[in-house]
């Protein structure tokens, strides 16, 4: 007997390896069979300030959600345990070091005065005292098991054995983390092996060092081996990707032909790019796959206009941004649209306005980015749920883009770009790369030919062709015309050729229904609310025996009119609720406008935190039985 | 294309205001590109907006007439996809030292193997004549309603300082010197800068044909006059002495080259350092699918490229460690 779905909280400063230990957890976890999805939350800091990661594991399938309470919490300072003992459930377990049991909650200097009062006051009212000793003694009284171990005695043989500088030791903490964690969840020593080799690959001496931490920890935490143990796994995958949507996408951008990237470095989607320099370009037997050309720009107008460019002369060309670079790239979208271009924008939403919560979380541009630049003109926007997802729809993107000429959004998040997840290898036999490149002869070219809504595209340097290309109102060979009559068709034609998108793209890359088709309500997103969507969907047949679907709305722009009022229409639904990480909800405000769908009840969080199953469940329960219209849930720090 | 006979002006009425000092660079260009021969669908102009941008409609070349600012970003996308192409970006005082300063400094960080040839009229003619980032401090041209409050900036200067290594300054009505100095920024490897005086007949009045031919000297009439950077020893001395020169702006203006740098890697080169196959292998040249249209990344390949994110699953009873 032990556990087939827990949750985890592995929490520490910002820069004190946090991301490796959950790196190495996950890929010991992976090795062992179990499916994993880990988010990842931190400020916006370098180093010091609170950062944790929020983890699903399970042995029957792919974590979807985030879910609280939490079965484990792993601290590597008083901080984690003031930030997170509340998500810890009765009879989960807390691992600490034990050095700072007499630390209090208004000693932190890096926690938020918000969050010291909110704490202060709470534990005042439960006549708990605000120290870690304290504290640690109230979550025994809920039947949490309390291990309190000194990290530096785990580390003092360490220091000794390998001459480390005491300064440097704090280092060695993440290894501590992974290894009560292995130990905790009933992961074998090989297994951890694997998880350390492969996140210190090429570095044998750190390896070495961390099963040295691990051969402590087994031994000091002996009496708690596999407390938490987990079921054999039942997943049924030879192999895992184990990366991070930022990793996913690059790899699907690599797969889908990519040959030029540019990009300015901000949060969240810096981490794409430079993935991509790192697999730029491969020699594999004898042949040449790439180059990609990764070129870090001086700002996001560089970034979109130079990657215009590059589509111009042939290649397939995206750039990766978030919010502030998006609004700074608004002028070259229209200008793309104007000149009928095929490039991508990897759009990685954060919480906004301004600087907003740079590494938070949201879906708050969805609005913006549909209605983004000045004129009328054809283009594409598109989102992904999950991390699988996100790697077929960034093939789509290009694909879109190429074959109908248009500039595409794809429209992800912090959520989605942070988490690491173990990913079933996609099946590249399924993947087609359309362009849309027909051969263009010789002699009069006209770029903009009124013929066919899409006009033939030769790149720039096409043998015995000239061609034109101009942000002014042109003509066929790309000349700048004002003539009205002139003006009519050729504006016309960049704004019709979404209806061939429109009526070309399959009903299922537009939007999906989860759910076996009937039911009590239909609830729809769009994005990285998928995976708590369907898993609430169970939860609340369970809980409250109501039963719905989920509309998972892929294509955001061309909106699927027609397919979402088929689904509507066809299921009868009489309570239909949106979802999304914003104020807004503005998914619905979107249907309205463009299915004249009317969405009477809206879930929102904007907290900048993803949302996790059991506040979505609660909050979907509150809307379906009762006249309230508009929910915010906010659970996490 | 065949180039022999080609003709390089294009049928497009050129719409400039008579005697304008653009029509004076457009026939330079014209000339530049008959003398190398260029393959016009292997030659690219880049522009921005304004007067100067129009120009890539008037040149039977390939023409692309981008934003407001930001023909550098368009060009080194094209030229980086596509490195045999020779590109040439044509933009305004107020295009490329304004709004698109940012990109003009950045081009010249990279060494780029492009040309930047500045229309510098010292106005924004297109809108009725404000004053641009090249019009001195108290100018008061005759559509300024009152005098010019802020400096100028010195391109010539500001490009040395920004790393582009062919700087020089050409004057619109100096045909056969323009038309010689563009043949040799295009010949340059590496980021190319021409300043070119250009008049503007109708807003700017103090900055005339008459001004200018008073005033322009050749740089190279000066024998001892040799800006050829062939020894990075002499990289320092040779700035320096080039930015002094490009400060004389009085009763005399020099024209000429200013600054050559051959002894700098181009940003091609560097991208070959790393990418190896560049420019031989480039983004417009390599493919990207079979022809059963599937990706070049099939998935044996797949898991090569991307095998340290790949993990083999080894499922074991839990809790027995390994002996």
């Amino acid at each position: 007997m032990g556990f087939s779905e827990l949750s985890i909280i592995l929490g520490g400063p910002q820069g004190s390896g946090l991301e490796t230990s959950m790196l190495a957890l996950s890929r010991a976890l992976a090795y062992r069979g179990y499916g994993i999805l880990a988010d990842r939350e931190y400020y916006s800091n370098i180093v010091g300030r609170h950062s944790y990661i929020h983890m699903s594991v399970s042995s029957k399938r792919i974590p979807r959600s985030l879910t609280y309470p939490v079965k484990l919490l792993i601290s590597m300072d008083a901080e984690t345990v003031f930030t997170h003992f509340r998500d810890v459930e009765d009879g989960g377990i807390l691992v600490y070091d034990k050095d700072t049991r007499i630390k209090k909650i208004a000693e932190i200097p890096s926690m938020e005065d918000s969050l010291k009062s909110r704490l202060i006051r709470d534990l005042k009212t439960l006549g708990i005292g605000e120290d870690l000793e304290s504290i640690t003694e109230m979550l025994r009284s809920r039947g949490i098991v309390t291990i309190g171990t000194s990290f530096q005695v785990i580390l003092k043989d360490l220091m000794k054995i390998y001459g480390i500088d005491p300064r440097s030791l704090s280092r060695y903490v993440s290894g501590i983390v992974t290894s009560s964690a292995s130990l905790l969840l009933g992961l074998d020593r090989e297994a951890l092996r694997y998880g350390f080799e492969s996140v210190f690959s090429g570095r044998p001496k750190l390896v070495e060092q961390n099963m040295f931490i691990a051969d402590v920890v087994w031994r000091e935490l002996r009496s708690y081996e596999g407390l938490l143990k987990l079921e054999d796994s039942e997943i049924d995958f030879d192999e895992l990707l184990v990366a991070t949507g930022n990793d996913v996408v690059a790899i699907a951008k690599i797969v889908s032909g990519l040959r030029y990237q540019s990009y300015y470095p901000i949060t969240p989607a810096a981490d794409e790019s430079f993935f991509l320099e790192k697999y730029e370009v491969s020699e594999l037997d004898g042949s040449v796959i790439g180059p990609v050309v990764v070129v870090q720009t001086e700002d996001e107008i560089a970034a979109i206009n130079s990657a215009i460019g590059a589509a111009l002369a042939g290649a397939r060309s995206a750039t990766a941004t978030s919010g502030p670079g998006f609004d700074l790239m608004v002028e070259g979208l229209s200008w793309a649209g104007m000149n009928e271009v095929p490039v991508v924008i990897t759009y990685y939403q954060r919480g906004g306005p301004s600087t907003g919560l740079p590494t938070r979380g949201s879906q708050s541009d969805l609005l913006s980015s549909v209605f983004a630049a000045h004129g009328e003109f054809a283009k594409v926007v598109i989102s992904s749920g999950d991390h699988l997802d996100a790697f077929y729809d960034t093939i789509l993107a290009f694909n879109i883009a190429e074959k109908y000429q248009l500039p595409v959004i794809h429209l992800l998040d912090k959520f989605l770009a942070n988490s690491t997840s173990t990913i079933p290898l996609p099946d590249l036999d399924n993947v087609k790369i359309e362009r849309g490149l027909k051969p263009v002869p010789p002699g009069e070219y006209k770029r903009f030919n009124l013929e066919t809504l899409v006009s033939p595209r030769a790149p720039l340097g096409t043998p015995g062709i000239i061609m034109w290309y101009t942000g002014d109102e042109h003509d066929e060979h790309g000349h700048i015309s004002e003539d009205p009559d002139s003006r009519v068709r050729m504006y016309s034609k960049r704004i019709e050729k979404l209806k061939l998108v429109d009526e070309e793209i399959p009903g299922d890359l537009k939007l999906r229904v989860h759910g076996d088709g009937g039911g009590d309500f239909c609830l729809i997103g769009w994005g990285s609310v998928k995976g708590a969507a369907l898993d609430a969907l169970g939860e609340i047949v369970r809980r409250s025996n109501l039963r719905g679907v989920y509309i998972d709305v892929k294509m955001l722009w061309p909106f699927p009119r027609r397919e979402l009022a088929e689904v509507i229409r066809r299921s009868g639904f009489e309570k239909i609720i949106a979802v999304e990480h914003s104020y807004g909800v503005n998914i619905a405000d979107l249907a309205a406008m463009a299915a004249g769908i009317r969405i009477g009840k809206r879930i929102a969080k904007f907290t900048g935190r993803p949302i996790t199953l059991g506040e979505l469940t609660q909050a979907l329960e509150k809307v379906l039985t009762s006249d309230i219209e508009y929910v915010v849930i906010s659970y996490g720090e | 294309m065949e180039s022999k006979g080609v003709s390089y002006k294009s049928s497009v009425w050129v719409d400039w205001c008579p005697g304008c000092g653009n029509f004076g660079i457009l026939t330079a260009v014209l000339k530049a590109f008959a003398e190398l021969k260029l393959d016009p669908s292997e030659t690219v102009i880049v522009s921005g907006i304004g007067c100067s941008g129009k120009l890539p409609h008037f040149v039977n070349v390939n023409g692309v007439h981008t934003l407001h600012g930001r023909a550098i970003p368009f060009a080194m996308g094209i030229k980086l996809a596509n490195p045999e192409l020779t590109v040439v970006v044509h933009g305004g005082d107020g295009d490329l030292l304004g709004i698109g300063a940012g990109h003009f400094v950045a081009l010249g960080r990279r060494n780029l193997d492009i040309v930047v040839a500045l229309h510098n009229n010292g106005v924004y003619g297109l809108t009725k004549g404000q004053a641009s980032p090249t019009l001195p401090l108290d100018t008061k041209t005759k559509a300024l309603p009152k005098p010019n409050i802020q400096q100028a900036i010195n391109p010539i200067a500001l490009a040395i300082a920004s790393g582009y290594t062919f700087v020089a300054r050409g004057y619109a009505f100096e045909g056969e010197h323009l038309k010689n100095i563009i043949i040799e920024a295009i010949k340059h490897k590496g980021a190319a800068f021409i300043d070119i005086l250009q008049p503007c007949v109708t807003f700017n009045d103090i900055f005339t044909s008459e001004y200018y031919g008073k005033r322009v000297y050749r740089l190279e009439k000066d024998q001892s006059w040799d800006p050829v950077v062939r020894d990075p020893g002499e990289r320092v001395p040779k700035m320096l002495k080039a930015i002094e020169r490009s400060m004389e702006w009085s009763e005399r203006i020099p024209i000429g080259v200013f600054y050559v740098d051959n002894t700098i890697s181009t940003f091609e080169e560097r991208l070959s350092s790393r990418l190896k196959v560049y420019p031989e292998i480039n983004p417009a040249n390599s493919s990207i699918m079979t022809e059963e249209s599937k990706s070049v990344i099939d998935n044996a390949k797949f898991k090569k490229i991307f095998g340290d994110l790949i993990v083999s699953v080894s499922k074991r009873t839990q809790g027995r460690s390994p002996q």
